[in-house]
């Protein structure tokens, strides 16, 4: 048997090598438990997660981002991807993990780089403070259809945010979200 | 002027190169040892700890893949637990300070190396026959040793989590295992039985030891 060990050894290192990607997937998707609650902020987050802060940017359906197109992909502090959930009916991807911060529109500008370009956040300064036209490449003034215009819809724990992001005061554990809405 | 160093290298490139170094660096210690008398102790484990650092360093292209575990595993096998662990915590700290980064985790891979070190220890009557390794049940505790050395250093996220994240992380890092067992398994066949011949040159035999400590009581 020794005889055969070493070229199975390689062979088997190899196989491994070439293989490693596709299993660390599959694990990774086992190991993920997400919150089911839907009365929390927190729901359909992972739930390490829950008391962190966390940021979610939802595509809408006719314009999806490539890098985001199945399910909502989640990334952590340190900008891995740990999961994806498949069952919110919407895909985009949350960043989450966070603790400390105060003003939404640091939190904002530190979270999305972690997304390593793929949800990075065009605005205009304007009299009421930073305005955000574009997320992950999506200009709302681009979205178009069956009504008279879209924009980045910001909510704050699940309600729509009474101030702008660059107003925005936030506490441990708040959930922030964009998404595309019409008028 | 052409900048010789500032050339980008693909992952298996560098790789290649670092095998090339690494096979350098492991037939002039070959030769080295060659010039040792026989018996010489010290000067071997000196010449494992720079292959094991070496090695470790070397080989970080494959992730989890080093020569480490099975050295130290052969080195409680023929000199005893205590200069095993001393071989695994030296490898740790060195690689880490020089390449890897040092940190929490440097404890928790010498404690893990040591753990290594006292299993071959214990275990060589039965990976050792005369002087000589069996290859085949030192390859078996060696990929075994694999999962335990991970699982051993990954304690070390307890320090800043709480427990709940502790079967996640290990789920997370099950490839990362396999990757040190087959590793260490291929480690084995390549090299366990003539490195076994070189160790058994230095080895002081235990009767002698204990005969001497007898003597002197």
């Amino acid at each position: 048997m020794t005889n055969y060990l070493k070229p199975a050894s390689v062979a088997f290192l190899i196989v491994l090598m070439l293989a490693a990607p596709e299993i660390r997937e599959r694990l990774s998707e086992q190991s993920i438990k997400f919150v089911e609650d839907s009365e929390s902020s927190h729901d359909g987050l992972p739930n390490e997660w829950v008391d962190k802060q966390v940021i979610c940017v939802f595509f809408p359906q006719d314009y999806p981002n490539q890098q985001f197109s199945d399910g909502v992909t989640m990334i952590n502090q340190e900008g891995n991807r740990i999961g994806e959930n498949s069952d919110l009916n919407r895909t985009g991807a949350c960043v989450g993990g966070f603790e400390g911060y105060t003003e939404g529109m640091d939190f904002m500008m530190d979270s999305t780089r972690l997304a390593s370009g793929s949800l990075s956040v065009g605005y205009q300064v304007g009299e009421w403070g930073p305005y955000v036209h574009t997320i992950g490449g999506l200009n709302a003034n681009s979205v178009t259809g069956d009504f008279s215009g879209a924009y980045w819809k910001l909510d704050h724990n699940g309600a729509l945010s009474m101030v702008g992001i660059g107003d925005l005061v936030m506490s441990e554990g708040d959930v922030i979200t964009w998404s595309i809405d019409t008028w | 002027m052409y900048d010789f160093h500032n050339v980008a290298l693909s992952s298996s490139e560098v790789l290649l190169l670092n095998l090339a170094v690494l096979s350098i660096i492991a037939s002039s210690l070959i030769l080295s040892e060659r010039s040792l008398k026989n018996q010489s102790q010290w000067p071997m484990i000196g010449l494992l700890a720079i292959f094991g650092i070496s090695g470790r360093i070397l080989l970080a292209p494959i992730p989890n893949v080093q020569p480490v575990t099975v050295i130290v595993l052969m080195a409680g096998a023929y000199y005893g637990a205590t200069r095993a662990i001393a071989l695994g915590g030296t490898i740790a700290l060195a690689t880490n300070v020089i390449a890897l980064g040092h940190g929490p985790w440097t404890l928790f891979q010498a404690v893990g190396w040591g753990f290594a070190g006292i299993v071959g220890a214990h275990m060589s009557s039965r990976l050792l026959v005369n002087e000589k390794v069996r290859v085949n049940m030192m390859a078996i505790v060696a990929a075994i040793l694999g999962f335990a050395f991970n699982w051993i250093v990954s304690l070390s996220i307890l320090i800043d989590t709480g427990s709940s994240m502790l079967i996640p992380y290990l789920l997370n890092g099950l490839v990362f295992d396999l990757y040190h067992a087959v590793g260490n398994v291929v480690f084995v066949a390549w090299m366990a039985a003539p490195l076994g011949e070189m160790m058994a040159r230095h080895r002081t035999t235990r009767n002698r030891e204990a005969v001497r400590e007898v003597a002197t009581i």
